[in-house]
């Protein structure tokens, strides 16, 4: 199969990674043969082993890529040919989607879509083949840079100290990495799981965000780094989604926040994270900073706000315009401080740091500040993080929830099928990374599970040991779980409700209530509201109810049926009747109600919804249009999946414009 | 008359006299005799007929003045409303010229409705304004202005929108990417500009002459301007031509949607922008610089591309359609080559001089041969050796440029801090002059952020430093006629301005610019917006009040999610109070004192100083309605509810 191929492409260029570095080229250590023993895992550095880009392959390695780069053409040749015999019946051929499929990994999308777009209507053959042709060159400009693009075979330490290596390009963020080891690991796959680096020398530790580019923060690491990265849970990474309530209430009183109600959180989170600004919580307090060069602690207060850390110079007040900017979050990351009593005198372990992440050694461009307790810490880590990435830290959440659950779904179902061992707890290990942290302690997990789930020794390293297998696109949703199943995870979804109103508020309106207010209805009989354009002849003495003499407002009931889809405007009011009042120039001047009473009662009786108002209403849509607006189409190859239907679109552009002039 | 006719009893006639405004001042009132079951429509018939004047009288109806009331249900008898000879009545459009401040600082003039609550006074504006959420807004009385008004008020600026007949006002539909009923006229169109486009900056003088807040207390004394939305304009003493604001009342702006809301988000950056010049909220300098630069930037694109904001969205369509085939057209020859020239991108190669502070070795600036190419400098002794090994290479990945000129000392020079695994390093570079700066300060930024000179952006980076370096050239003997250049103390409150000369705040503005240099002009205007309501003190309108059992004056700060008691004397936060721990609350209307339930038997009350209770009860069920309202139903707006949330007496 096709899709295997790229799988296979990606295969091969790692085995050739490997090779050139087995090849020694590079000062590597001696790498033992896998973690195979406990003991090894300590003293194991993670060596360089993000060296080789294609960029370096070796002659021979590029002319197999030639090779590879030529079958492929070959094959797109192939495939477009045959699209174009086979124009009409697709039967042999994949749907739209092959392109895709074809290249998973590819963030561009290939050529062969686009070009449907011009073959589905008439273009002269001539300009057929120049698009296959300027195709084709694309084609081979993409795979060149497909080529160029860098990637680095990652060691990473797993909870119980093992290792794997894997193969991440530049284009993979976190999300795809960990999916990759949900794979291999086969973990519980909770929102915990993260994948962290260490830096021994600065004794830092951070949790990346799945939004990253791993290879970004791995390539700034310096060639005989120590540093490591680890594949543990860590509940810090989504406690703000999970208890917003310790980082947004954090002054009100402990007893408050452990009493909060999941109603109140959701609130909270939503508050915070879906309006059009992500709110940062306002954080302040005394920490200790380290000052430049000296070996003290000194005291500030320090505030954080959406811009940046702030301080409180001396004798100044705490309003915002006598604040002195510590750091802004643009150019740093922020790192948890391990054992700084130790190493710098902090007054405690309690320490963060905020630094660029290309510095990995000692620099006075290095900020240290130390918190009184974890709690504190926590909290600033957190608050920082959100400042630093906003809405893609609530959008990562988010896509973990979903795959936990996915997951969660699937595992109960083998587990029903299969047996016991596979429910994955792979918890019991994590321990010991979290804590120096001073994190929660994990929940002890059960330890029937240990068994199945531990990986197994790794065998001596082999190469197709090591490659990534393809992962069968961890995306794709296992077969759909039973109902319950999917329902079942109670935390997945954080669900968007209206805030309740307090009890005794008036009752949410009913479904009449909720009907636009307009047009005006007399029996709404108040001082509210008159209709601006004419005046209701008011008949008391009229043998029929109020109003029912006058145009617009038929009784409510008669509204019902074809209820205006645009209650935001108004209905046009009613066309005037010029039979109705002689006297006046225009409309709508009230007549008395006697006279009324006679023109009205033979009048035709009102036509419920009055036809300008339908006009009216027929026009709105052009305004708040329903379906989503067509794709910006600037570049070809993201015109792919529109393309076919252009002239259509373009025919109904051309309609709406039409329409509204 | 035949009325008679009706009733088995014999009324007694009488004489009812009616003012008709429209008769002029000094017309005497008509004279109509009615009985006490004649309705009002009955009446204003008569009166119209007496008056003999042919017109359309159907905006019209009855106020009497000594109860201030309208008559607005006509079906109401003479006897039901309580009217008898002596009433004073005034005959009258219930739609009036109004004089609305916006948001932008300029006024226009309309016609709005007189009698219904203001709540629905808004609608009417917001809708013939093209508004949406007109909830989220609502009209308060200006701060007088100050008494030197000699020449001023014949000066200002009126825009016009009073000959925009009522009922066009309804039909949605949009003309040249406008709203039909300003594309009547020439003079529409150009309101409908003033309206959608933001203003240019104003002068650091005009500024400064505006009324700014000192205080908490001041804050507090503008929320007690707002107008009651249960009742009418006229109810409170709005007349005709009065001066009123029309303000983002309401913190929490629901489903904003750049596409249709064109006027909306315009206005809503007004405020902002307002608030933080006049610094009605309060922003650390950093934070002031930033939201310089955007300004400046929003400055700039409403001058170059205002018509991409205004047209419709059906114009979109098709212009995004026919840009669609356009680039499917010559996709054939152009897009490889883009690529390939993605593949080998561009470089600089210039004599600029060195200067590393920390390197003892190079004393000052020295002269190399510069390279610039894939996001890093090379530098070589001379031209002739650049084919060979560089001196040495550096990657600016992740690097911080910041500029370090000084035009009227001709000094062009570039500062980088450059990460390293040890630390940051500090390299200046000198340029001879601004051409040459400006490239390279370009590339550097670009670099920075890992983007090559390929980019598309670097031409227009390089323009923007190019007008950057225009606008410091404070001399004013050169030519100033160019429309991109600002005076920054126009974009920064009138403390910094004091703080900081122009030629000190440029740069810092310039740096700051180069963050939001990309934007597009509706993402410039929502990051600026953006960035406001991080701020802390977003959202919190102030009043004074006095705590039951207590004995001082503290502030409440009513915020979209939560009351907060603030103390006068440190200006700390003492306590808050969130809505959705809300029970239920009362006001006292003989008293004057809300009282609010919290959960757990959390129970709070307090009196208004500064404002009416009426305004602190309307604001807290006021953000209680609006978090009612949810993205599903997103167009119905649940008037009922609104008043039942916010109204006096006889709604709780």
């Amino acid at each position: 199969l096709e899709c295997n191929q790229d799988a296979m492409f990606s295969d091969l260029l790692g085995e050739m990674d490997l090779l050139t570095q087995s090849l020694g080229v590079e000062t590597l250590p001696p790498e033992p043969p896998s973690s195979s023993s406990k003991e090894m895992n300590f003293s194991m550095g993670f060596a360089d082993m993000n060296v080789e880009s294609l960029n370096e392959l070796e002659e021979n390695d590029l002319d197999a890529l030639m090779a590879d780069l030529m079958a492929d053409l070959n094959d797109t040749e192939e495939k477009l040919g045959g699209q174009k015999e086979a124009e009409a019946p697709h039967t042999d051929l994949p749907p739209a989607s092959h392109g895709f499929s074809f290249y998973p990994e590819s963030s561009l999308s290939t050529p062969t879509s686009p070009e449907r777009g011009p073959n589905t209507f008439s273009a002269p053959l001539e300009e057929i083949e120049a698009q296959m042709k300027a195709d084709k060159i694309k084609l081979a400009l993409e795979k060149l840079k497909e080529a160029k693009v860098k990637k680095l075979v990652v060691k990473v330490v797993m909870h119980d100290g093992s290792s794997k290596t894997l193969m991440v390009d530049e284009r993979q963020t976190v999300r795809d990495v960990l999916d990759n080891l949900f794979e291999k690991t086969h973990c519980d796959c909770n929102v915990d799981w993260s994948l962290s680096e260490t830096n021994p020398e600065l004794q830092l530790e951070r949790g990346f965000e799945e939004h990253e580019n791993l290879v970004d923060p791995l390539s700034a690491w310096t060639r005989d780094s120590e540093n490591k990265v680890l594949f543990q849970e860590r509940p810090d990474k989504y406690e703000v989604f999970k208890n917003p309530q310790n980082f947004y209430l954090w002054k009100k009183d402990k007893k408050t926040i452990k009493d909060m109600k999941d109603r109140d959180k959701e609130l909270l989170v939503e508050e915070n994270f879906c309006g059009t600004s992500i709110i940062v919580p306002d954080l302040e307090g005394v920490l200790y900073l380290r000052e430049d060069g000296k070996k003290s602690w000194k005291q500030r207060l320090f505030l954080l706000r959406a811009s940046g850390i702030y301080y409180v110079p001396k004798g100044k007040s705490k309003t915002s315009r006598d604040l002195v900017c510590f750091v802004q979050f643009d150019n740093v990351n922020v790192y948890y401080g391990k054992e700084f009593k130790n190493k710098y005198k902090a007054p405690t372990d309690f320490c963060f740091v905020l630094k660029h992440p290309q510095i990995q050694k000692e620099s006075q461009y290095i900020k240290y500040l130390c918190c009184d307790d974890a709690w504190t810490m926590n909290l600033w880590v957190t608050g920082i993080r959100i400042a630093k990435y906003g809405k893609s830290l609530y959008e990562n959440y988010k896509t973990s929830m979903k795959k936990a659950a996915i997951t969660t779904a699937w595992t109960n179902r083998t587990a029903g099928t299969t047996s016991i061992p596979s429910t994955p707890s792979p918890t019991t290990k994590a321990k010991a990374s979290g804590q120096a942290n001073g994190h929660a302690p994990q929940p002890p997990a059960e330890p029937v599970a240990k068994v199945g789930n531990a990986p197994p020794p790794p065998p001596p390293m082999l190469p197709t040991q090591i490659l990534p297998p393809p992962p069968p696109d961890p995306v794709l949703p296992p077969p759909p779980p039973p109902l319950a199943n999917k329902k079942s995870p109670p935390a997945t979804s954080v669900p968007r409700q209206l805030p309740s109103l307090p009890t005794s508020f008036p009752p949410s309106p009913t479904s009449m209530a909720n009907l636009p207010p307009p047009p005006p209805s007399l029996s709404q009989d108040d001082s509210s509201e008159s209709p601006p354009d004419f005046l209701p002849p008011p008949p008391p003495t009229l043998g029929f109810g109020p109003g029912a003499g006058s145009l617009p407002p038929p009784p409510p009931v008669s509204f019902l049926p074809p209820p205006p889809p645009d209650p935001g405007f108004p209905l046009p009011p009613p066309p005037p009747d010029p039979a109705f009042c002689p006297v006046t120039n225009r409309d709508s001047l009230p007549a008395p109600p006697p006279r009324q009473s006679n023109i009205g009662a033979g009048a035709p009786p009102p036509p419920p919804p009055p036809p300008s108002a339908s006009a009216g209403l027929q026009s709105t849509p052009s305004v708040r249009r329903t379906g989503p607006p067509p794709p910006k189409r600037t570049t070809p190859p993201l015109a792919a999946p529109g393309g076919g239907d252009f002239m259509s679109e373009l025919a109904k552009a051309m309609a709406k414009k039409r329409g509204n002039q | 008359m035949g009325q008679n006719s009706h009733s088995p009893v014999l009324m007694a006639v009488w004489d009812l006299s009616v003012t008709v405004e429209d008769l002029g001042a000094d017309a005497p009132p008509i004279t109509v005799s009615v009985t006490s079951d004649l309705h009002i429509g009955g009446v204003i018939l008569k009166l119209v007929e007496k008056s003999q004047v042919k017109r359309d009288w159907s905006d019209h109806a009855l106020w009497w003045e000594q109860k201030q009331q309208w008559l607005l249900r006509t079906a109401w008898t003479l006897e039901k409303c309580g009217i008898q000879a002596d009433a004073g009545l005034i005959f009258m459009a219930q739609h009036k010229s109004l004089r609305l401040g916006l948001p932008n600082g300029l006024t226009l003039r309309l016609r709005a409705c007189f009698s219904g609550p203001v709540f629905r006074t808004v609608l009417g504006i917001c809708k013939m304004l093209n508004i949406r959420r007109p909830e989220e807004l609502s009209l308060l009385r200006p701060v007088e202005e100050k008494k030197r008004k000699k020449d001023k008020d014949l000066s200002e600026e009126l825009h016009d929108l009073t000959e925009v007949p009522l009922t066009s006002v309804s039909r949605p539909c949009l003309y040249n990417g406008m709203p039909a009923h300003f594309a009547d006229s020439l003079q529409t169109e150009k309101v409908y500009k003033m309206l959608s486009v933001s203003q240019p900056a104003p002068a650091p003088e005009a500024i400064a002459k505006l009324y700014r807040p000192a205080s908490v207390v001041d804050k507090a004394h503008i929320h007690s301007r707002w107008l009651d939305s249960s009742r009418s304009l006229m109810q409170q003493g709005v007349q005709q031509n009065d001066r009123l604001w029309l303000r983002f009342k309401y913190y929490c702006f629901h489903d904003l949607e750049p596409k249709y809301d064109v006027v909306r988000l315009t206005q809503m950056y007004e405020q902002a922008r307002w608030a933080i010049l006049l610094e009605d909220i309060d922003c650390t300098e950093e934070e002031m610089l930033l939201f310089g630069a955007i300004q400046y930037h929003i400055n700039k694109l409403s001058l170059t591309e205002p018509q991409t904001m205004t047209s419709s969205p059906a114009m979109d369509d098709l212009d995004s359609a026919l840009q669609g085939l356009e680039v499917k057209l010559d996709g054939a020859e152009s897009s490889p080559q883009d690529m390939l020239e993605n593949l080998t991108a561009p470089e600089l190669n210039d004599y600029l001089k060195i200067f590393r502070p920390k390197r003892l070795t190079l004393k000052g600036y020295k002269q190399y041969w510069f390279k610039f190419k894939d996001a890093s400098i090379s530098y070589y002794k001379s031209k002739e050796e650049s084919l060979g090994e560089p001196i040495q290479q550096i990657n600016l990945k992740g690097c911080e440029a910041a500029p370090d000129v000084n035009v009227a000392g001709q000094k062009f020079c570039i500062k980088l801090l450059i990460p390293a695994p040890e630390g940051m390093n500090e390299v200046y570079l000198r340029c001879e002059n601004e051409e040459q700066y400006s490239r390279w300060m370009a590339a550097c930024r670009l670099a920075s952020k890992g983007k090559s000179l390929a980019d598309r952006l670097f031409q227009s980076e390089v323009q923007s430093i190019l007008s950057f370096l225009a606008m410091q050239q404070t001399n004013p003997n050169t030519h100033t006629d160019d429309s991109m250049s600002i005076n920054t103390h126009s974009l920064v409150s009138p403390r910094y301005s004091k703080k900081y000369k122009v030629k000190q705040l440029t740069p810092r503005i310039l740096e700051a610019y180069q963050n939001v240099a990309q934007l597009s002009l509706t993402d410039a205007l929502l990051r600026f917006l953006q960035i406001w309501q991080a701020l802390p003190d977003f959202g919190i309108s102030f009043v004074v009040v006095r705590f039951k059992g207590s004995r001082k004056d503290e502030v409440l700060g009513i915020a979209p999610n939560r009351l907060i008691r603030i103390d006068l004397g440190v200006g700390d936060v003492v306590k808050t109070w969130r809505y959705n721990n809300m029970r239920q609350w009362n006001v006292n209307w003989d008293i004057r004192q809300v009282a609010i339930e919290f959960d757990g038997n959390v129970n709070m009350a307090f009196s208004c100083v500064t404002a009416d209770c009426k305004i602190v009860h309307e604001f807290i069920g006021g953000y209680i309605f609006m978090s009612t309202r949810s993205r599903e139903q997103s167009d119905t707006l649940n008037e009922e509810l609104f008043h039942k949330l916010t109204g006096g007496h006889e709604a709780l």
